[in-house]
C-alpha cells in the first residue's frame, strides 16, 4: 500500500503541489489524471526520487519513508517508466536493462551471460523484436518506449509508475502493454498510470485520482466517472458540446494552394500525392513512422527530396531550407516543442516575438512598448496562462507552451500552416482551445495541414483526412467516409477497394 | 568465425577505428622516414616507449575522465607534482625510493580529489576549473622544489631504460599494467556506470546510480594512473623539474579527441592509445623529415620551431578528420536505423494485417 499525504512542492515562486494526496493498493491500476500543470508529473517524480517534497509524507504500508534519490526509490520496490525515457542511448539493450542492477561474479566482474535467459524472456513478453546487443539509439521510438517499460518491469517492483508511455506506441504495442499490466495486476503489483488518452483509461484502469492546480480534486472507482465528469474535474468547466457539433465542410472547388505529386523522401516516403485548398484543414493520419513527419519536413524544406514535384501557390517550388519556406508563407509547429519550437530559457515575450522578428528587417528598431502590446494581445487572444511576460518559457505547462508556439506562428499570418503532432502530451482543455484557434484561422483563409497520431483529433478538426501507410497514401477520407472505423482500417493498410491518390472519387 | 567477423564490424563502426587508422598511417610514416632498418631495432623501440609512456599514460587517464563526462586539464602539472614529491621526499626526508613513489601517487590522488570537488560537487565547468587548477598546482610544485634538482639511484633509472627478455622495454610494462587495470575495471559495475554517467547523468541517476560517486571513483583512478606516469617520468629524467610536462594536459585532451573520443559515454580507452600514438609518431616523423631535408639540401637549417609548427599543423588536420568521421558515424547510425526498420517493417506489416482481419 503506497500513499502520498499532503505533499507540498514549490519550485521558486511556482507552487507545483499544494497538499496533494494519492494512494495505490496492491493489485490496483490507478489512473492519475490532470491537465498539464496540475502536478501529476511532480507526484510521479516524488515517488521516483527525482524531486524532494517541501512538505508532506510518503508512506509505504503505513510507515513513513524518505525517498531522496533513484536508489531509495528502487529499494522501496518502486520502478518508473519515464515519459522522456531513462534509457542510455549509447549503451546496448542488455546493458540498459541491467543498469544499476548488474549481477557480479566473485571477482566483481559483471556477469552478462547470467541474465541472457532473463532478458530474452523479457523481450518476448513485451513482443520486442530486437538484438539485445543493439545500441538503444538505433531503435525506433516505440521500441524504446516498450524497452523502458520492460526495464521497469524487470526490477520486479511492488509499485509500477507509467508516465505517459503510450504517446509513441502503435495499436498492437498498446495491447501488449495492457495485457502485461493485467498480468502484473494478478501478481499483486500496484500500478499508477498517467495518460492524456481517455479511452485507454476506461479500458484498463480500476480507480482514478484526478488532480488540478496541485491539489487532488477527487478519487474513486473508474466506473463511477464518465468522460464529461473527468473533464469537469480536470478543468473546472463542463466541455463545450456545441463546438464539436459544427461539421466543417470546405469548399470543394476552392483554390488549390498546395499540390504534391509523386513525392519521395528517403527512407520513409515513396510516391506520395496530396492536395490542399485554401481555407481547408487537411489531416494526415496513420500509425507512427509511416512517413508523416518526413513529408511535412520535406514540404518545409528541412529534408531533402529524392523525387517528385511540389506546387505551392501556383508555382513549382523546391525549398532548400526552412528559411525559404517561411519566407514564402509557410509556418511549422512541431510536436517536439523542446527540441524544435521553444526557447525554454528565454522569456515568454521573446518566444512570441521570435516569429515576427525572423521575418522583419535585421536592424529595425523595436520599442519595448510595442513588444509588450504584441505579446499581451497574443496571450489574451489565445488564453495562455502565464505568470508574467518576462518569465522563462519553461515555467509554463506543456499545453500553454504549445499555445505559445501556435500564437507565434499565427501572428505571422502564414498561407500554409504545417503542424506535426502538435497536441502530443497536451491536456484535453488546451487541445480543444488549439483546435478552436485552428478552425478560426481556416475560416479566415489559412490552409492547415495537421498530422496527428490520435484518430479523435483528426476526426474532430480536419475537413479531409489523408491516411499514410508505408510511405504512400492508403486512403482519403472526406464527408461521409470520415468515420472512426474507416480511419482505423485505413491506418492498418486495409483499404478494401482500389484507392487512387485522390481518394474514392473518380477525377 | 562469425564472432570474429562481427567483432571486426563492431570495431569498424566504433569511434576508435579512425584513431586506429591515423595511428597506423603515422607509424608507417615514421618507419619510412627513419628508415625501416633503424626503426625496427630494439634500441629505437625502447627509446620510443621510455620517452613517451608518461604521455600515453596521461592520455589514458584523461580518456577515463572523458568517458565519465568530465575532464582534467591539469594532468600535466600533476605529473610534475608527483615528480617533485618523489625527488624531494628522497632528498629532504631520506625516505626509501619505494615509499617516495607511494607518496607521489598519493599527491596525484589528492590533486585529483581537489579537481573532483570543483567539477562534480560544485559543478564548475570542468575545462575552466581544471585550467585554473593548473596554476595552483604549478605554484605548489615550485613551493616544494624551487629549482630543478635532485637525483635518482642509478639502479632504478637504468632499470627503466633496459629491456626484459632482450626486447620488451620495462617502460612498456607500466603501460601494460595500466591497460590491464582498465580491462578489469571496464568489466565491473563501475565500468558500466562510467559509461552511463558519461552518456546521460540524469538517466543514470534515475536508474539508481550516483553520478557524483562514480565521477569520484573515476578521478581517483585517474590520480593513480597519473601517479604511475609521474614515477615513469622521474625514472626517465632521473631528476626533478617542477615546471615540466605542463603541455601534457591539453595535448592529452586533443590526443583523446583525435583518437575518437568526443563526448561522454561513447568510445573506449583504445582511442587514447591510438591518439597518443599518433602524436608520438607524427612528432618523430617530422623530426626525421627535417633531418632528411638537412641531409638532402645543402645549407638547409631551420629552428626547431618549424618542426613544432609542421607537427602541430598535422595534428590540427587530424582533429579536422574527427569531424568527417563524426559524420561517418552518423551515417552508420542512420544505416542502423534503416536496417532496423527493414527488419521490423515486413513482419510487422504482416502482423497488422492479421490483427485487422480478426477485427
Amino acid at each position: 500500500m503506497f500513499e502520498l499525504r499532503a505533499i507540498e512542492k514549490r519550485f521558486d515562486a511556482v507552487v507545483a503541489l499544494n497538499g496533494a494526496h494519492l494512494q495505490v493498493a496492491p493489485g490496483e491500476i490507478r489512473a492519475l489524471l490532470g491537465s498539464n500543470g496540475s502536478g501529476k508529473s511532480t507526484m510521479i517524480k516524488v515517488l521516483a526520487g527525482l524531486v524532494n517534497p517541501n512538505g508532506g509524507q510518503v508512506l509505504v504500508d503505513g510507515n513513513p519513508v524518505e525517498i531522496h534519490n533513484g536508489q531509495d526509490s528502487r529499494k522501496l520496490g518502486i520502478a518508473t517508466a519515464f515519459q522522456d525515457l531513462s534509457l542510455i542511448p549509447t549503451m546496448s539493450v542488455r546493458d540498459n536493462i541491467l543498469l544499476g542492477n548488474e549481477p557480479c561474479n566473485k571477482f566483481g566482474v559483471v556477469d552478462k551471460k547470467a541474465c541472457d535467459a532473463l532478458i530474452d524472456s523479457l523481450l518476448k513478453r513485451f513482443h520486442i523484436d530486437c538484438d539485445p546487443n543493439a545500441y538503444v539509439q538505433t531503435l525506433m521510438p516505440s521500441v524504446q518506449t516498450m524497452l523502458e517499460v520492460a526495464k521497469a518491469v524487470s526490477l520486479k517492483p511492488r509499485l509500477l509508475l507509467l508516465d505517459e508511455v503510450t504517446a509513441s506506441l502503435h495499436y498492437d504495442e498498446i495491447e501488449v502493454l495492457f495485457s502485461v499490466m493485467r498480468e502484473l495486476k494478478e501478481e499483486g503489483v500496484a500500478m499508477l498510470y498517467v495518460t492524456h488518452r481517455m479511452n485507454e483509461v476506461f479500458q484498463v484502469c480500476d480507480t482514478t485520482t484526478i488532480m488540478r492546480s496541485g491539489e487532488t480534486v477527487t478519487e474513486g472507482k473508474m466506473s463511477d466517472f464518465t468522460l464529461d465528469d473527468i473533464v469537469y474535474y480536470m478543468t473546472g468547466q463542463r466541455p463545450d458540446k456545441a463546438s464539436k457539433a459544427a461539421e466543417h465542410v470546405a469548399d470543394e472547388n476552392g483554390e488549390v494552394l498546395l499540390n504534391v505529386k509523386d513525392l519521395a523522401v528517403y527512407p520513409k516516403v515513396r510516391d506520395l500525392n496530396l492536395r490542399a485548398c485554401k481555407g481547408e484543414i487537411v489531416g494526415i493520419g496513420g500509425l507512427q513512422g509511416q512517413g508523416q513527419s518526413e513529408f511535412i519536413r520535406a514540404l518545409l524544406g528541412a529534408e531533402p527530396i529524392q523525387d517528385g514535384v511540389i506546387e505551392y501557390d501556383g508555382k513549382q517550388v523546391h525549398f532548400k531550407s526552412p528559411t525559404q519556406a517561411v519566407n514564402a508563407g509557410m509556418g511549422f509547429i512541431s510536436g517536439e516543442r523542446n527540441r524544435e519550437a521553444m526557447f525554454p530559457v528565454r522569456t515568454v515575450e521573446e518566444n512570441i516575438l521570435a516569429g515576427k522578428v525572423a521575418k522583419g528587417k535585421l536592424f529595425a528598431y523595436m520599442t519595448p512598448k510595442s513588444n509588450h502590446a504584441f505579446a499581451n494581445s497574443a496571450v489574451e487572444k489565445y488564453n495562455i496562462k502565464i505568470g508574467a511576460l518576462d518569465h522563462p518559457a519553461n515555467s509554463l505547462s506543456g499545453g500553454n507552451q504549445q499555445k505559445l508556439v501556435v500564437a507565434r506562428w499565427i501572428a505571422m499570418q502564414p498561407k500554409l500552416l504545417l503542424l506535426d503532432d502538435p497536441t502530443k502530451g497536451v491536456d484535453i482543455h488546451s487541445r480543444q482551445e488549439i483546435h478552436r484557434i485552428l478552425r478560426q484561422c481556416a475560416d479566415e483563409g489559412m490552409t492547415i495541414i495537421i498530422s496527428s497520431s490520435e484518430s479523435e483529433e483528426l476526426l474532430d478538426v480536419s475537413d479531409r483526412i489523408y491516411v499514410f501507410y508505408e510511405g504512400c497514401v492508403s486512403a482519403v477520407l472526406e464527408g461521409a467516409n470520415k468515420t472512426p472505423e474507416l480511419l482505423v482500417a485505413a491506418m492498418m493498410g486495409m483499404t478494401g477497394s482500389e484507392v487512387t491518390a485522390e481518394g474514392g472519387k473518380a477525377e | 568465425m562469425t564472432n570474429v567477423k562481427s567483432a571486426m564490424t563492431r570495431f569498424r563502426r566504433s569511434p576508435a577505428f579512425v584513431g586506429f587508422i591515423l595511428f597506423l598511417v603515422a607509424l608507417v610514416l615514421n618507419a619510412l622516414l627513419q628508415g625501416p632498418a633503424s626503426f625496427f631495432t630494439v634500441k629505437t623501440i625502447n627509446t620510443l616507449f621510455a620517452k613517451n609512456v608518461p604521455f600515453i599514460l596521461v592520455t589514458i587517464a584523461q580518456s577515463i575522465l572523458l568517458l565519465a563526462g568530465t575532464m582534467d586539464v591539469s594532468c600535466g602539472v600533476q605529473v610534475a607534482l608527483v615528480n617533485v614529491v618523489i625527488i624531494m621526499c628522497g632528498q629532504e626526508l631520506g625516505l626509501p625510493f619505494f615509499v617516495c613513489c607511494l607518496l607521489g601517487i598519493a599527491a596525484a590522488v589528492i590533486a585529483s580529489l581537489v579537481c573532483w570537488v570543483c567539477c562534480s560537487v560544485f559543478r564548475l565547468p570542468a575545462l575552466l576549473a581544471s585550467y585554473a587548477l593548473t596554476y595552483a598546482i604549478k605554484g605548489v610544485n615550485v613551493l616544494i622544489m624551487s629549482v630543478p634538482q635532485g637525483k635518482v639511484a642509478k639502479v632504478y633509472y637504468k632499470a627503466y631504460d633496459s629491456q626484459i627478455l632482450g626486447f620488451i622495454p620495462v617502460s612498456a610494462l607500466a603501460l601494460v599494467l595500466v591497460l590491464l587495470i582498465w580491462l578489469y575495471v571496464k568489466r565491473t559495475r563501475f565500468g558500466s556506470h562510467i559509461y552511463a554517467v558519461g552518456a546521460n547523468p540524469r538517466n543514470a541517476f534515475a536508474a539508481g546510480i550516483s553520478p557524483v560517486k562514480v565521477q569520484l571513483k573515476a578521478f581517483l583512478l585517474k590520480g593513480v594512473i597519473v601517479g604511475i606516469a609521474g614515477i615513469c617520468i622521474t625514472l626517465m629524467i632521473a631528476s626533478g623539474n617542477p615546471l615540466q610536462a605542463e603541455d601534457y594536459g591539453l595535448r592529452s585532451l586533443s590526443a583523446c579527441i583525435i583518437g575518437g573520443l568526443g563526448f561522454g559515454g561513447w568510445g573506449s580507452v583504445s582511442c587514447a592509445v591510438f591518439g597518443s600514438g599518433f602524436y608520438v609518431f607524427i612528432q618523430n616523423s617530422v623530426y626525421y623529415f627535417f633531418s632528411l631535408l638537412v641531409k638532402m639540401i645543402p645549407g638547409f637549417s631551420v629552428t626547431s620551431y618549424w618542426q613544432n609548427f609542421v607537427s602541430d599543423i598535422i595534428i590540427f588536420l587530424g582533429l579536422l578528420m574527427t569531424i568527417v568521421t563524426a559524420k561517418g558515424q552518423r551515417e552508420a547510425l542512420k544505416q542502423g536505423i534503416v536496417s532496423q526498420f527493414r527488419l521490423n517493417g515486413k513482419p510487422a506489416a504482416a502482423g497488422k494485417e492479421g490483427d485487422g482481419d480478426e477485427n
